[in-house]
């Protein structure tokens, strides 16, 4: 049935009365309206309706508390780096940077004097894992997603190390970055813990064979080592030890 | 920027966080990328929170929201694949003998948002803020870098598409 011109009036305005945007004598008008003619309140019945049966069950979701931890860790980063334009730098903070750089370099005089393996690579992973927590160094593609990441990988270092989705168990993907461990560029990947930061060093291994997590701790870090899939990983954290653990065993255990 | 700065954004944009990452998951349909979107959106609302003039903190981070859902899906090319919407209806209500008011329920929940997520984006968008996040036509417009009188004509056409999908369950006037 064509729609009066009359009526035409009415039914643009159907919308905004349902949505409480009309002026008042506007309302009133359309209102008579409505109670004269039966196909334009056939019309604002069938708007009303899906109005309520939309409203009353289309989804909300809730931010993960893992992209809440996120933006806060990437949101006090992004004032720390903005500083020291602003206010001049505290004496702590300067004092803070000394320690880093004397621990950045007494970590490559160990590696560059002596070539005794182990501690040397555990001193490089300490201050890889202290500078990664500087401003600005943590990741170079922040990503939750794996897809993402571990193709970022490809053509920056010549092992594809496994990235496990762990979202479920509570360690969310933060992002990756290529570092130098041992005199070769490493891929390491980030995940969270609460506010706490894991980083997952890997690279080839001599060995064949897996070789089950072992833990050690240096300077208040955790760490832990294990092999598989002709890789070594290495997780660096301030995590606490059993928390660890179950990150790594469900690291390790996924596929 | 000092911790001051950030504290205030905290309490004056954070709060808003569910509703952008809604937002950004009807637009992106996808949760990983919508994390993302949301996660650059913030950071980028407080790279200008000095411009930000104390309006409203919540339409200001959903148009930044919504900016960087869009360029996700520019970037990932997201094409839109609908699913045919009556292949998508596996339950019905009136095919289930007995069925439990939950379940009636659910199954609307699912009939309602396959049917949102089946719009063209740029009606969802709208069908999102006023429907579900209860903005005014000015927020909308002001979200969508738009006029009023296009959110007005977007959301009459979106609003119809919805009676035409849903029409099963819509209670025929009396």
């Amino acid at each position: 049935m064509p729609i009066d011109t009359h009526c035409a009036r009415y039914r643009d305005s159907l919308d905004a009365r349902l949505d409480g945007e009309l002026l008042p004598d506007e309302s009133r008008d359309l209102d008579n309206h409505l109670a004269t003619c039966a196909s334009c309140a056939r019309e604002y019945a069938t708007l009303t309706d899906t109005h309520r049966l939309v409203s009353e069950n289309l989804m909300r979701y809730a931010a993960p508390d893992v992209l809440k931890a996120r933006i806060r860790g990437a949101l006090s980063e992004t004032a720390a780096r903005a500083t020291p334009k602003h206010i001049r730098t505290p004496w702590w903070r300067l004092a803070a940077a000394g320690v880093v750089i004397a621990m950045a370099s007494s970590a490559l005089t160990f590696a560059t004097l002596g070539r005794s393996a182990g501690s040397n690579v555990t001193d490089e992973l300490l201050a890889s894992h202290v500078r990664s927590l500087q401003p600005g160094h943590l990741t170079d593609v922040v990503s939750t997603n794996q897809h993402n990441v571990k193709p970022w990988f490809n053509g920056r270092v010549d092992v594809s190390p496994s990235v496990p989705n762990l979202d479920s168990l509570g360690f969310p993907l933060v992002g990756g970055r290529t570092d130098y461990v041992g005199g070769r560029a490493v891929p390491v990947t980030v995940y969270a813990r609460r506010q706490h930061m894991i980083n997952v060093y890997a690279w080839p291994s001599g060995d064949e064979g897996d070789a089950r997590p072992r833990e050690s701790t240096r300077n208040g870090y955790h760490f832990v080592e294990w092999r598989s899939a002709g890789l070594e990983y290495r997780a660096v954290s301030d995590l606490n030890p059993k928390e660890l653990d179950q990150f790594v065993a469900a690291f390790s255990n996924a596929r | 920027m000092t911790q001051g700065d950030v504290q205030r954004f905290e309490r004056v944009v954070l709060p808003h966080l569910d509703d952008a990452y809604t937002l950004a998951r009807y637009l992106l349909r996808d949760e990983h990328d919508a994390q993302d979107a949301v996660q650059e959106a913030a950071l980028r609302a407080f790279r200008y929170f000095d411009g930000y003039s104390g309006g409203d903190a919540r339409a200001w981070l959903l148009a930044i929201v919504r900016n960087c859902a869009l360029n996700s899906r520019r970037r990932n090319r997201v094409e839109e694949q609908t699913v045919s919407f009556t292949d998508a209806i596996d339950v019905s209500a009136d095919g289930v003998p007995g069925a439990d008011a939950v379940a009636i329920q659910a199954s609307e929940r699912a009939r309602v948002n396959r049917a949102v997520n089946e719009l063209p984006v740029e009606f969802r968008e709208v069908v999102v803020l006023r429907e579900l996040q209860d903005l005014s036509y000015k927020e909308i417009g002001d979200v969508l870098g738009v006029p009023i009188g296009t959110v007005m004509s977007r959301l009459a056409r979106a609003r119809r598409r919805l009676a035409t999908l849903l029409g099963a369950d819509v209670r025929e006037a009396s």
